[in-house]
């Protein structure tokens, strides 16, 4: 811990305190992405500081006694009753965090984060160009599927899985909305099949609110980039590429990936044979060899069908 | 007494005496000579030296101006240059107020959850306790079914960050090939950090994709050293964004599969006999090749009827296929 991390801190606790007179050391510490040991340290420099001159009087005060149950009691810190100006990175990080959330949100909630951003953005003399996008459907859908949240509804979607060829249309119980690498996600619980699922919200074409009650379904499991691990019908694959098509490493969730003279290999984890079938066919003669042959074999079946749909051969 | 216990010791009372200079700054109504500066500051005042509070001095000042403190340098007396004072004009420093509904405070109530990135995500929550500090109340409670994540896992992301903001032209290499940059602007898009800026060599703007960057991102200038273009300019969207769909397919799609590629079209009337089940729709695209391979992926559920060039390069693209050992 550096002293400047610590003043810089601590230039924001004193009119934080002053302003609130009595708060707990745990729920500040927590304000302050601190721990508690790490606050009581902060409260210790403060007892030496204050007014110039350093008289009993002139140096900001802390109930002794208080703190000692765990609750900080301060004052005489009139002279410092604001916060310092946000450090560029402070403000960037802020206003980046605003506009993951307008990129997700439903449209009143997008709203008052960018007037939320554009207020801070006037307190900068200058402001970096920082931009972040989400794939994440229309705010009408989210707006829906946020409302059905709140109201504690079942949802019909009208939804195109990446592992069909058409349109399902499930009844979930919505719980919370996310982004993981650039995309929006419904997690949602099916009672139907007696088990979570995630449902990507640029593919959902359509949202009903049904009257059905949600039976509370409870706190859903995280989900991490490691979510496909989680599906216990997925099988490893290794797929050799050639560098052309190198991409796939960084738009698929792989197990590892390795580089060699002319391209990449590249492990991962498939739940939907199907799915596997349609990149190898979008890859082509970029694909020099996949560990599993009867893939190969019928991804090659498909190519002929379709060929002979195009009547050559 | 052991060292670290001494080590820590010394950081408290370096930390007390900053935070005593700042608030002296503070507190002036005009500038203030050194001389009263260790006067009143009893860390200074202890000091042996003329020389040792001279050095102090030089470097707390420095330090309190690299944590963003407005310190100000000037004399009270304009025809005398020579007696050289400090102060922070309270305007200067002070967050100006700012009111927030309660709506904006409920998004701001989400904010802090959203970084993944270590350093981003203490830096929201330092900018989030300025706010409280200054009134608001940021309230988590009312969208906790929101919970959108951003995260900078590519190795050059923290330092290209930095840059960014600061403006501090940077160096690295990419594709085998040592780039000069400055910097203007970073972009997440589709789960990937991209910035655009200047390449100092070819005086051209240009985009780079961090998970690409091969070496460490060196630091070749000062902050502040550079001006990006105004924000149309240096809108890298229009640059990492697909080409211009500037050309029509007409193609023949199964019953109601292939929802998302549907959805970029719409129903159109054809000559063409389509096979049983079918429906003919029209298509923008931009490229032939890129186009061909993402419809191969849908087998024969997706045929091309229009253009020749379109089907043609999904026909090669099959063939080509088949031949994979």
């Amino acid at each position: 811990m550096t002293s400047n991390a610590q003043v810089t801190r601590l230039l924001a606790l004193v009119p934080y305190l002053q302003k609130v007179g009595v708060a707990d050391l745990g729920e500040t510490a927590a304000f302050f992405s601190v721990t508690k040991k790490q606050l009581l340290n902060d409260l210790n420099v403060l007892l030496f500081c204050g007014l110039p001159g350093g008289f009993f009087g002139d140096l900001f005060e802390i109930d002794q006694e208080a703190l000692e149950t765990g609750t900080i009691v301060f004052s005489n810190a009139d002279f410092l009753a604001r916060p310092m100006r946000f450090t560029p990175d402070e403000a960037s990080s802020l206003i980046v965090a605003l506009q993951a959330i307008a990129e997700i949100a439903d449209t009143e909630s997008s709203a008052a984060a960018r007037s939320a951003l554009h207020k801070l953005t006037a307190t900068q003399n200058s402001s970096a160009q920082i931009a972040v996008h989400a794939q994440a459907g229309t705010s009408d859908l989210r707006t829906a599927l946020l409302a059905a949240i709140r109201e504690k509804r079942s949802v019909q979607l009208t939804y195109a899985a990446a592992s069909h060829t058409g349109t399902t249309t499930p009844i979930v119980e919505p719980v919370r909305i996310l982004t993981r690498d650039g995309f929006g996600y419904l997690q949602a619980w099916s009672s139907q099949r007696d088990s979570w699922r995630v449902y990507r919200l640029d593919r959902i074409f359509e949202v009903a609110i049904t009257d059905e009650p949600t039976c509370d379904p409870g706190e859903p499991p995280p989900f991490d980039s490691g979510w496909l691990e989680q599906l216990t019908d997925a099988v490893e694959i290794e797929l050799e590429v050639s560098a052309a098509v190198g991409w796939i490493g960084e738009y698929y969730p792989m197990r590892s990936s390795e580089r060699t003279p002319d391209g990449w290999i590249f492990r991962m984890l498939v739940a939907d044979p199907r799915w596997l079938n349609g990149l190898l066919l979008r890859l082509g003669d970029q694909v020099k060899r996949v560990s599993n042959p009867a893939a190969l074999a019928s991804a090659k079946q498909s190519a002929r069908e379709t060929l002979s749909a195009y009547q050559v051969r | 007494m052991s060292l670290p216990d001494n080590l820590a010791q010394m950081a408290t009372r370096k930390s007390e005496r900053l935070m005593n200079l700042a608030i002296c700054l503070l507190m002036a109504r005009r500038f203030l000579l050194k001389k009263e500066i260790r006067q009143v500051l009893e860390q200074y005042r202890l000091l042996d030296s003329e020389q040792a509070f001279e050095k102090m001095f030089e470097r707390d000042k420095e330090e309190l101006r690299q944590m963003g403190l407005p310190v100000e340098t000037g004399s009270n007396d304009p025809w005398n240059q020579n007696e050289i004072g400090y102060r922070i004009l309270r305007g200067d420093f002070e967050l100006p107020p700012i009111d927030f509904d309660a709506a904006e405070l409920a998004v701001l109530g989400v904010a802090a959850q959203v970084w993944d990135a270590a350093t981003q995500a203490d830096q929201t929550k330092l900018a989030l306790a300025k706010l409280r500090a200054a009134g608001a109340d940021p309230d988590p409670g009312r969208l906790a079914a929101l919970t959108p994540s951003l995260d900078g896992k590519e190795a050059a992301f923290d330092a290209m960050w930095q840059a960014v903001i600061a403006r501090i032209p940077v160096e690295f290499g990419y594709h085998e090939k040592t780039r000069q940059l400055q910097p203007w602007s970073i972009t997440h898009r589709h789960g990937a950090w991209y910035v655009y800026g200047l390449d100092m060599e070819k005086q051209q703007g240009r985009v780079y994709k961090l998970s690409r960057v091969e070496t460490d991102v060196k630091y070749i200038g000062k902050p502040g050293s550079y001006f990006p273009e105004t924000p149309e300019k240096t809108n890298l969207l229009t640059l990492i964004q697909p080409a211009m769909a500037d050309q029509e397919a007409i193609l023949a799609i199964d019953g109601d599969e292939i929802p998302m590629l549907r959805r970029r079209g719409e129903v159109v009337e054809t000559d063409s006999e389509l096979p049983p089940g079918y429906t003919a729709y029209r298509i923008d695209y931009s490229s032939d090749v890129t186009f061909a391979a993402e419809i191969c992926a849908h087998g024969a559920a997706v045929i091309v009827l229009e253009p020749e060039s379109l089907r043609n390069a999904v026909i090669t693209h099959l063939q080509k296929f088949l031949e994979v050992e």
